[in-house]
């Protein structure tokens, strides 16, 4: 539970289902929001992660 | 029986809507009362049980993972806007925050590593559980 990498992955899965739940209605189109929901935050924190390395300079 | 027929005439069909107006949005307050205090609960009323059940257990595990991993649940304190601010949104989560708080959890440990994450875990699960709710009240108007 101390693991970062865990919550960010519970993070992004938890928002994903109740989003694309919300905004979808049809079973595949939930599944392809959601999936395209969830890889966006994992790639979206690892993407920022790297960008903010070199800080503080 | 006599007819007065100055008697004021009576828009019987007006009449009617408008008590079923006033009686549906008293259920749809109740619906959305309903829909705060328990995740989901709003669209296991209105018959949408899959979407119901998991919303519960979504936002009940982020709201669960949030007290485990040290997060606080703020003070209503708008000396401080956004300690207010998070207040609320924690307290949108419903009875799982009641809970929490008769259960004395809640109280944060900032030292810990993970107090920012379970902080951002209560908090959106209260918005989110606020989504849910608008989204049951579209539901039952027939917006959606």
């Amino acid at each position: 539970m101390q693991s970062h990498t865990f919550l960010l992955v519970a993070f992004a899965f938890f928002v994903s289902v109740v989003f694309s739940l919300l905004s979808k209605d049809d079973l595949r189109e939930q599944l392809r929001f959601g999936g395209m929901l969830f890889g966006g935050f994992i790639v979206g924190a690892i993407v920022l992660g790297w960008l903010m390395y070199p800080f503080p300079l | 029986m006599v007819l007065d027929a100055r008697a004021p005439e009576v828009n019987l069909p007006a009449v009617c809507a408008a008590v079923a107006e006033d009686k549906q949005s008293g259920a749809l307050v109740v619906l959305c009362l309903a829909a705060w205090a328990i995740p989901g609960a709003g669209h296991l009323w209105l018959g949408r049980r899959v979407k119901g059940a998991i919303f519960f257990v979504a936002i009940t595990l982020m709201f669960s993972i949030g007290l485990a991993v040290h997060g606080r649940l703020f003070p209503f304190d708008f000396s401080e806007p956004f300690v207010g601010l998070m207040a609320l949104a924690d307290v949108s989560a419903g009875f799982l925050y009641f809970i929490a708080s008769a259960l004395g959890s809640g109280a944060g440990d900032v030292t810990a590593a993970t107090y920012e994450y379970g902080n951002a875990f209560l908090i959106v699960a209260g918005l989110l559980n606020l989504l849910v709710v608008l989204d049951a009240y579209d539901v039952a108007v027939g917006r959606k």
